[in-house]
């Protein structure tokens, strides 16, 4: 598989990434999210803080990408524009072929309702729920109640968790918990599961859970796994790391495979 | 699946904010009792004012607000009204009243050969002004005396009895006496008004008298008003030959009076009401800081602004619900209280008391409503990512 995320550290490189981007044309169709030149400033005070400097990115169907870097090196950033929680200062970033710029905020809600799923390192399920109403929640405003129970009671037995549906959080342990965040983030079948250090509150047992689970939904469901981790085992486990300093990609895709492209 | 879950499936952004304030219960409680003394205020105050407003009405309205004073004017040349001046006062009024003249100065020989002094009334039919309750009163009862049931009762007196009255008559050689005879021909019932007299005679046994007061007796407030305004149009427009003094300008000026103490008291019922608007703005402000991380992940999975807009300010109106509820319940329990002291009856609603209580209601639910607008906004526009990373 090609590797999509590349940096031009400068113009001239941009230059020859846009050459790269061509040769891949033919393989687009697939690319569930794409940016070009991806420029996102911020305006603290007086102060404007550029936290990417131009980065391009694509994610494909079961990739799975780790995003590593020290903090303020842009990584929520870049999950905010990949969760189409914000959009670029400059550049594009393109959802299924769309700029999403051109989305309103509404828009941006329900394609990313559709599209992208989440998963936090503290897992913030609701602790007046149960597990099978946080599965729920995303879906609550959908006033389909039968279905919606159905598919939630569905993903929480595919997560190994079908004895557990009427525990609340406080009884279930780490691992569990996330296994309910990712119930939840299924619900809506995305193609994108954004995982922001989603093993950072486990033990190493119960992250490789977490991470064969990934495996599992990756190889059956074609979901693409996006995460951002300070764990080296994480990254080593996935297709490419992505190495943010400074808003820069620094060395783009060391694959546990070994395989890279990057100029 | 029961069905009270669909149901519930229905009304999703209500069942999480219901379920939101079940979460922070002592919070939300005594967010919803900030309210609830507001509208117990707001709500208290007003109906029990309007009963007492009610009642006190009521109390003039016995006392004879539908009767208007005439008494001989400064600019009048005599201090008495002769029967020429009945006349004309009887034919300004019309058929909106009853007039009737009042002498004080008779006396009555008791049967102990005593004298007593009495109040006399000299009308054209005392039923206009009272009931009968026994004997008739004949289409012309001259020589006849229709007396009240206390009178009755106090002298011994049933029908056909006789009573006899002295009058006295200031003339130029003195005062003289004059003895009348009259038979009892009707008692009256007993009534509590105000200007109602214990011995009625004839209007024509007035005559040639001097009177100095004329009282005209109407059906209604509203008509005493009119008479009045006639009165003082007719005779007193450049001089003033009347004194025209009517009860219903009184009602006017209490009516004025209580209007203002109520609304008063209500507006610091309603400061009370704002205090709790900026207390549940502050419960509401504490719940969406506590709950950031909860907003933000509601945000990522794909709620949308509007939606948490929505959910919080159901939450604060369901605090402003649950506060007027409980507020109103108390409030028309005080009301039924003040009805039932003042009016007799715990269920004599005015229509103005019912308005308060229903406006209390209404303006607690507003406020929560309006003080829920800055958390929720506050809450829509935070950033779901930086919420969550911390």
């Amino acid at each position: 598989m090609a590797p999509d995320i590349s940096v031009p550290a400068d113009a001239e490189q941009a230059d020859r990434d846009r050459t790269d981007t061509e040769s891949q044309t033919a393989t687009d169709a697939d690319v569930v999210i794409r940016g070009e030149n991806v420029i996102k400033e911020y305006q603290t005070g007086t102060q404007t803080v550029r936290a990417l400097k131009g980065i391009d990115f694509g994610i494909r169907p079961s990739d799975f990408v780790a995003i590593v870097g020290p903090s303020g090196s842009g990584k929520s950033t870049l999950l905010n524009l990949l969760g189409l929680l914000d959009v670029p200062t400059e550049g594009t970033v393109r959802l299924r072929g769309t700029d999403v710029s051109t989305f309103s905020d509404s828009d941006r809600t329900t394609k990313r309702k559709h599209t992208i799923g989440f998963i936090f390192q503290s897992f913030y399920l609701i602790p007046t729920l149960t597990a099978l109403e946080n599965v729920e929640m995303p879906r609550m405003l959908d006033k389909t109640p039968v279905k919606t129970r159905e598919r939630a009671t569905d993903l929480l037995q595919r997560v190994g968790l079908g004895d557990r549906l009427d525990h609340y959080p406080d009884e279930l342990s780490g691992g569990q918990k996330q296994r309910v965040a990712i119930a939840r983030s299924l619900i809506n079948d995305p193609a994108i599961l954004l995982a922001d250090e989603p093993t950072g509150n486990l033990d190493r047992d119960t992250g490789d859970q977490i991470l064969a689970l990934f495996d599992e939904l990756r190889a059956e469901e074609d979901v693409a796994v996006v995460t951002v981790t300070h764990d080296s085992y994480v990254a080593d486990r996935a297709d490419r790391v992505v190495n943010l300093v400074d808003g820069d990609v620094k060395n783009d895709g060391e694959p546990a495979s070994g395989e890279g492209d990057h100029s | 699946m029961s069905w009270l879950y669909r149901i519930a499936g229905r009304f999703p952004r209500l069942v999480i904010a219901r379920r939101n304030i079940s979460r922070a219960k002592i919070r939300s409680i005594l967010a919803a009792a900030s309210i609830l003394i507001g509208v117990v205020a707001i709500g208290a105050i007003g109906a029990g004012g309007a009963a007492f407003k009610q009642s006190q009405l009521q109390n003039i309205q016995d006392q004879g607000a539908t009767n208007v004073f005439v008494s001989p004017g400064f600019d009048k040349e005599t201090s008495y009204f002769d029967r020429e001046d009945l006349k004309a006062i009887d034919e300004t009024v019309g058929p909106a009243g009853v007039v009737a003249t009042k002498s004080g100065d008779m006396e009555l020989v008791t049967r102990g050969d005593s004298r007593e002094g009495v109040s006399v009334t000299y009308i054209d039919d005392p039923r206009q002004v009272q009931s009968v309750e026994r004997g008739q009163i004949p289409v012309n009862w001259r020589q006849s005396v229709v007396v009240s049931k206390g009178f009755a009762d106090e002298y011994d007196l049933t029908l056909d009895d006789r009573v006899l009255l002295v009058s006295e008559t200031e003339t130029d050689s003195g005062p003289v006496e004059t003895e009348h005879t009259y038979r009892v021909v009707a008692v009256l019932a007993e009534s509590q008004s105000f200007g109602t007299s214990d011995v009625y005679l004839p209007i024509e046994e007035a005559e040639n008298r001097r009177y100095s007061q004329v009282r005209v007796t109407t059906s209604s407030t509203t008509r005493a008003e009119a008479v009045a305004e006639a009165l003082r149009d007719r005779f007193n427009d450049r001089k003033d030959e009347l004194l025209v003094f009517e009860l219903t300008s009184l009602v006017r000026l209490f009516k004025t009076i209580v209007n203002g103490i109520n609304t008063f008291l209500a507006g610091l019922g309603s400061i009370s009401l704002l205090v709790a608007g900026v207390s549940i703005t502050n419960t509401m402000l504490m719940a969406v800081i506590k709950r950031r991380e909860e907003i933000g992940v509601l945000r990522a999975v794909g709620y949308e602004k509007g939606d948490i807009v929505r959910i919080l300010l159901l939450e604060a109106a369901l605090l402003g619900m649950l506060g007027s509820a409980v507020g109103v319940a108390i409030a028309i329990v005080v009301a039924l209280v003040a009805n039932a002291v003042f009016l007799g009856n715990p269920f004599a609603f005015t229509q103005s008391a019912v308005l308060y209580l229903v406006g209390a209601a209404a303006f607690g639910i507003l406020t929560s409503l309006l003080a829920g607008v800055y958390p929720a906004w506050r809450a829509a526009n935070e950033r779901p990512i930086e919420a969550l990373r911390g």
